[in-house]
């Protein structure tokens, strides 16, 4: 090599390496300094990549909806929020990561996150309880780890209610069970399978397939073979849109009942309405709820977030009642620290687009509704009014 | 009872069809970049991403689906030409290295598409939605008319490479690029169009693949091992060679996924892989 | 080469000061970022070992980082009720140190240049154990990972376990730049340049990647051993491609030849990217970027980059102690080849076919002297293809080859030249990046080095007394020992490789027109000292020669080969005087 081109180059790359690690330094410094301590920070951890991506853009979006809502109040004990968003999708270690820097490199004093169960769980052994954290995805039950005040459904409130009377509205008797590989599908197919049984049904099979599976052929011809009348799906995301519109194409949607925890809206936009026949869905909020605070928050939302990545959806808006949560329990405990929140958790309520939500044992208690697939999206087919979440945690 | 019998036979059947398509479908583009030139292109899953993803720009624009096919091609051409002309040719020589520098193109590829595009899963609807009946048979018509499609394309691959005068030219190229050159062949052009071809493929490839399967920047990595462990398998440099290691991978992946479930089903798939690469690195079907 | 290795030492001691002092500067939190990275540069030091310096690329590192750690969070955390358990962490080195081991001889000793299957193998399991490690969840953890992973006892993760990684990180660099200097690295170092010729001294080369490859595998362990209680989880994304490849792309950048550069890279990039990924988000795309750049132009890498720049203060710093020079161990003579006994040489009826075309058809032919014996016979008559039938390059379909009893027709190189058989390449085969004299002492090194002897630094000293009057008679060599191999005239190659195969104190030299593109006076010389040698080994040597005067100037036996057979055999006058030798072939003059 010419001599020249030599020295050209390697000054390039050294000062191409020394301009980005100045920039990187940079970079880390102002993120700290930024802005000044009178503001809360407050960390949001949501999926922006990964199966759970497809929640992100909307999560944000409440969030932010959120913060500007509380902070026009007033904010949180005389401090306006600060929103500090971190990646919950990159799966456990990242996650871990991500929150781990907010919290002891950013100064972030709790934690709101809408995210899968193996996050939790990395999330919730890697802070100890050292700050408050509000866990608003719907999820298996059984968080009863300190410091973790979870404001997402259960199966109690999922399905306890709701197999009962599906079975009997449709004639259910023989269930399939499918999700992805790993906690969430696991434990909560535990729980469904008592309450199929106590509704007199019975399985026909259950199946796991890992994140990565695109083609549920395999899977769909188990279904077919085993003669199941009703699919209880736990699949994520990408996955369960996947699924389901294999599953009409290949003509089961007609005999088939499906039954789903986590199909909200966007999923439901992926699928497809006319893949979507005979498809159930349970929550504690769809964006088709006409109550008179859902269609407020509805209307608010829409106004100032359009596109179609932006659909308002259950998952999404759960991030908001989180932070009403938070909110709520923070005026009750006057500081925030974990015993405090503690103390205050118990009995905690407010009333917001999903109506009253109360606190006990750090699960809520709150309608739930199920709704059916139609043309025009969701439609809410039955209310049950404020459910427990069936868990035992000690306070 | 047999009726139903005879059908769920008949859908698992038609499933194993669907996967083999795929299976070619992925693999052709490689086949022609890796049997044929040797060049280890680690960014040909990314290539059938570009082709899914302008099925997704037509349809964000609201343009007739159709419209993605001559975009596709377009598009993918003149990255393809563009990549052979800066990055792949100055790197026949070193195969390591083709690799190395393949596999980063493959990351600044799937990171622009992210940026572009966002993170997440893309929806891309699918006009023939409805399944086909066939007495008590139910298939997507779609599936279908791509299996045709592929063993349509593969019928005229295998003939025009048999009998025409650029097969025998690529061939002689790759096997002593000096005296090809010597006897008037012109190699820089050849392997340039042979090149742009194999990814135009791969692009054409996503472009029907998109309905079908999930759209988003990470979806290209399966592609490009299936599409390896085929050529690994079958030995590369020819069509039957293509088609016994397409029968090979996808038969192991079904069945395995069938009798047991999907993970020891792609698990399988890697082992017979691994064995291959070890024990019979040309393949079933070797070239020479 | 004295200057590099004192830039490196340098550069060691100002990294070293500067890990130490971390916690101090910047914070607990920082450090412990900060030793994140470290953790992975270990691991990057290990790809980068067997990638820049013996020439082979490992694209599932992470399997055995991913192993260790998974291991390691095992043992931790049975260890909360057993603390014997912990006696146990040494397996996060070993267990992956065997495997790659076991993985390197099986794909290496089928077939010895099988560089981008071995990558693709690699590959291809790393995606098998991340498959693995999210099914087996009782063992891992699944995907949701291994969760509440304990301190290593004694340490706190947030503080004082920093210390204890850069300790581990300033360790594990000095021991790879002190492999990379001992006669193990200078083998390492041949094999990446002409891995054939260092089987024809004896190496077993399949072996030496096998034992680089478990060195990497065992640094990734005990990366992994201590990556499990600094992060308190473990999932399958530590043991997958994704971080496989990261750790090959940092290795790229930052040098794959240099322990302290891929260190270096890893923190340095590692950094900038974990703050700016989210920022920005083209750093990923800029990243890959630089890593083509990396790959296509700049395969040095950083450290290619700063080295220069460190040379000029490290002349400040004064190099290691010379050598001292020391009497090479003597040949065992008790070997199979029979110490003094004469060279006894047998073919029987050797066929080697390629094809359609019979490369040796049946050749027959045997040798009983001390002394030289020409092999002369027209083009394509199967005289090169017959020393490659003997040395392990070609392998015979049927008939015999015995070397002093010893059956050598289907060995491969290095076991016959472990029968003190020394080859001569018609094209000079040296190393062409290493310096001469340490050529020469890789050929001095031939079957007398001992596993025992890798690590230690006085085979560095070796000298022979044969080969000290051997040298002497080629003044050409001694000129400028330090010189690269590859800048020697053609001349001067020639004599080098020879002075390599007798430096191997041969009981039988194959030499293919040693003397080919040299001018006469340069052949005469070197002719002189090939007789002289063979005389004083008391060695035999089948010497292919073309050039009628040399033949009459050695005198010696003649064997006539055509088309894959022995036509003739005898003195010269009787070859010459053969009516069949005569309508074959005319021997002609340089």
């Amino acid at each position: 090599m010419q001599r020249r081109t030599f020295l050209g180059r390697t000054l390039l790359g050294v000062t191409g390496m020394a301009s980005s690690s100045v920039l990187g330094l940079a970079g880390a410094l102002t993120a700290r300094n930024a802005h000044a301590a009178d503001t809360l920070k407050v960390g949001a951890m949501i999926p922006a990549s990964g199966p759970a991506g497809l929640f992100g853009p909307s999560s944000k979006n409440c969030c932010l909806l959120a913060q500007d809502d509380i902070n026009a109040r007033g904010g949180i004990l005389g401090q306006k929020i600060e929103m500090l968003f971190g990646d919950a999708g990159a799966g456990p270690e990242a996650a871990t990561q991500t929150a781990l820097k907010l919290w002891k490199g950013a100064g972030v004093r709790a934690f709101v996150g809408m995210h899968d169960s193996a996050v939790r769980g990395a999330l919730t052994t890697m802070l100890r309880a050292q700050v408050p954290y509000f866990y608003t995805a719907s999820y298996e039950g059984g968080e009863c780890s300190p410091g973790v005040y979870v404001t997402g459904e259960t199966p109690a409130q999922q399905l306890a209610p709701v197999i009962p009377w599906l079975s009997e509205q449709r004639k259910l008797k023989r269930w399939y069970l499918i999700g992805n590989d790993y906690s969430w599908p696991r434990e909560t197919n535990a729980i469904a399978r008592t309450h199929i049984a106590s509704s007199g049904g019975s399985v026909v099979g259950e199946e796991y397939v890992p994140f990565s599976v695109d083609n549920f052929d395999a899977s769909l011809a188990k279904i077919r073979a085993s003669g199941a009348d009703a699919v209880l799906i736990t699949l994520v995301g990408g996955a369960s849109v996947s699924f389901n519109r294999a599953f009409a194409g290949l003509g089961l949607a007609a005999g088939i009942t499906r039954l789903g925890t986590l199909i909200e809206e966007n999923t439901l936009a992926g699928i497809g309405v006319q893949n979507a026949e005979n498809l159930y869905s349970s929550a504690g909020y769809f964006a088709a709820l006409q109550t008179a605070p859902a269609k407020a928050f509805a209307a608010r939302y829409q106004a100032r977030f359009k596109g179609p990545d932006a659909q308002l959806n259950s998952l999404a808006e759960s991030c908001y009642e989180g932070f009403l949560m938070f909110e709520e329990l923070a005026r009750r405990a006057g500081k925030i620290t974990v015993p405090a929140f503690n103390v205050a958790s118990e009995g905690a309520h407010y009333d917001g687009p999903r109506g009253r939500v109360e606190m006990h044992q750090r699960h809520v208690v709150e309608d739930i509704l199920v709704a059916r697939a139609s043309p025009s999206g969701f439609e809410i087919a039955k209310t049950f009014p404020a459910v427990g979440a069936g868990q035992s945690c000690k306070v | 009872m047999t009726a139903m019998h005879a059908s769920a036979l008949a859908t698992m059947g038609l499933d194993l069809l669907y996967v083999l398509s795929i299976l070619a479908l992925t693999a052709i583009g490689l086949g022609i970049v890796f049997g044929l030139l040797g060049v280890m292109n680690m960014a040909h899953g990314e290539f059938v991403m570009l082709g899914a993803y302008c099925v997704v720009f037509i349809q964000q624009r609201g343009l007739p689906t159709l419209m993605a096919l001559p975009l596709a091609i377009v598009v993918c051409a003149t990255v393809g030409w563009a990549v052979e002309c800066y990055l792949i040719r100055t790197l026949y020589s070193r195969p390591f290295d083709t690799l190395l520098a393949t596999w980063g193109l493959s990351i600044v590829m799937r990171e622009l598409i992210k940026a572009a595009f966002g993170a997440g899963y893309q929806n891309v609807t699918l006009a023939a939605a409805q399944p086909l009946q066939l007495g008590t048979l139910a298939y997507p018509l779609y599936r279908l008319e791509l299996m045709a499609c592929v063993f349509l394309g593969l019928l005229a691959l295998g003939i025009w490479f048999g009998r025409s005068q650029v097969g025998a030219r690529i061939r002689a190229m790759t096997g002593n690029p000096v005296l090809a050159r010597a006897v008037g062949v012109n190699t820089t052009r050849l392997a340039s169009l042979s090149f742009v071809t194999g990814v135009t493929l791969a692009g054409l490839c996503g472009v029907m693949l998109a309905p079908l399967v999930r759209v988003e920047p990470y979806m290209g990595l399966d592609y490009l091992l299936n599409a390896f462990f085929v050529l690994i398998v079958g030995g590369f440099g020819s069509v039957a060679g293509l088609l016994a290691g397409t029968g090979i991978i996808g038969a192991t992946q079904s069945l395995t996924a069938n009798l047991l479930d999907q993970t020891a089903g792609y698990a399988a798939v890697l082992i017979v892989s691994i064995l291959f690469l070890w024990i019979r690195p040309n393949g079933l079907i070797a070239r020479r | 080469m004295v200057s590099s290795r004192a830039a490196n030492r340098l550069a060691l001691v100002l990294i070293s000061a500067a890990l130490l002092l971390v916690p101090a500067v910047v914070g607990d939190f920082d450090a412990y970022q900060i030793a994140l990275y470290l953790l992975l540069g270990i691991v990057t030091q290990g790809v980068a070992l067997c990638w820049g310096n013996v020439g082979f690329l490992c694209l599932g590192q992470a399997v055995f980082f991913g192993l260790g750690a998974y291991l390691s969070g095992t043992l931790l955390r049975a260890a909360m009720q057993q603390p014997v358990m912990l006696a146990l962490l040494p397996l996060c080195l070993l267990l992956p140190a065997a495997i790659a081991y076991l993985l390197a001889r099986a794909v290496f000793g089928r077939k010895v240049d099988n560089g981008p299957f071995f990558s693709l193998i690699t590959l291809a399991l790393a995606m098998l154990a991340s498959l693995l490690a999210n099914r087996f969840s009782g063992l891992t953890g699944g995907f949701n990972g291994m969760v509440d992973i304990p301190d290593l006892p004694g340490t706190d993760r947030y503080a004082t376990l920093y210390y204890v990684i850069a300790v581990v990180s300033i360790g594990s660099t000095w021991i790879f730049c002190r492999l990379l200097r001992s006669p193990l690295g200078i083998l390492w170092s041949a094999l990446e340049q002409n891995e054939e010729r260092l089987q024809f001294f004896g190496f077993d080369t399949g072996r030496l990647k096998a034992i680089a490859f478990a060195i990497g595998a065992a640094a990734s362990g005990l990366a992994g051993l201590l990556y499990a209680p600094h992060q308190g989880i473990v999932t399958p994304s530590a043991i997958g491609i994704g971080m496989s490849t990261q750790f090959v792309i940092w290795a790229a950048i930052g040098g794959r030849r240099s322990p302290v550069g891929a260190l270096a890279a890893t923190v340095i990039i590692g950094l900038v990217s974990a703050s700016l990924r989210d920022r920005y988000p083209f750093w990923e795309a800029l990243m890959a970027l630089i890593f083509i750049a990396a790959v296509l132009w700049f395969p040095q890498g950083l450290s290619g980059a700063v080295a220069p720049w460190l040379r000029w203060p490290a002349r400040w710093v004064r190099p290691s102690t010379s050598l001292t020079e020391q009497q090479a161990p003597a040949l065992s003579s008790g070997a199979p080849s029979g110490g003094d006994a004469v060279p006894h040489l047998q073919l029987q009826d050797v066929h080697v076919r390629r094809g359609a075309v019979r490369i040796l058809d049946g050749l027959a032919l045997e040798s009983r002297t001390r002394g030289i014996c020409c092999v002369i016979g027209p083009n394509g008559a199967g005289k090169t293809s017959m020393f490659n039938a003997m040395s392990g390059r070609l392998t015979a379909d049927r008939g015999e080859i015995w070397f002093n009893s010893q059956s050598i027709a289907r060995s491969p190189a290095w076991r016959v030249a472990q029968l003190r058989i020394g080859r001569k390449f018609q094209i000079p085969s040296v190393f062409p990046g290493l310096c001469v004299r340490h050529n020469l002492l890789i050929a001095l090194w031939a079957n007398r080095l001992s596993p025992r002897d890798y690590l230690r630094s006085a085979p560095l000293g070796w000298h022979s007394a044969f080969g000290k009057r051997l040298l002497s008679r080629l003044p050409l060599l001694q000129q400028r020992p330090e010189l690269a191999a590859g800048s020697l005239s053609q001349g001067a190659r020639q004599m080098l490789e020879f002075a390599m195969v007798a430096l191997m104190e041969p009981r039988l030299m194959l030499l293919d027109e040693p003397c080919a593109g040299l001018s006469p006076a340069e052949t005469q010389q070197l002719m002189e000292v090939v007789r002289w040698s063979v005389d004083h080994l008391g060695a035999s040597a089948l010497l292919i020669e073309h050039d009628m005067s040399a033949l009459e100037a050695i005198g010696g036996h003649v064997f006539v080969l055509h088309q894959g057979q022995l036509l003739a055999q005898g003195a010269l006058a009787q070859i010459k005087a053969s009516p069949e030798v005569r309508k074959v072939y005319l021997g002609g003059r340089k």
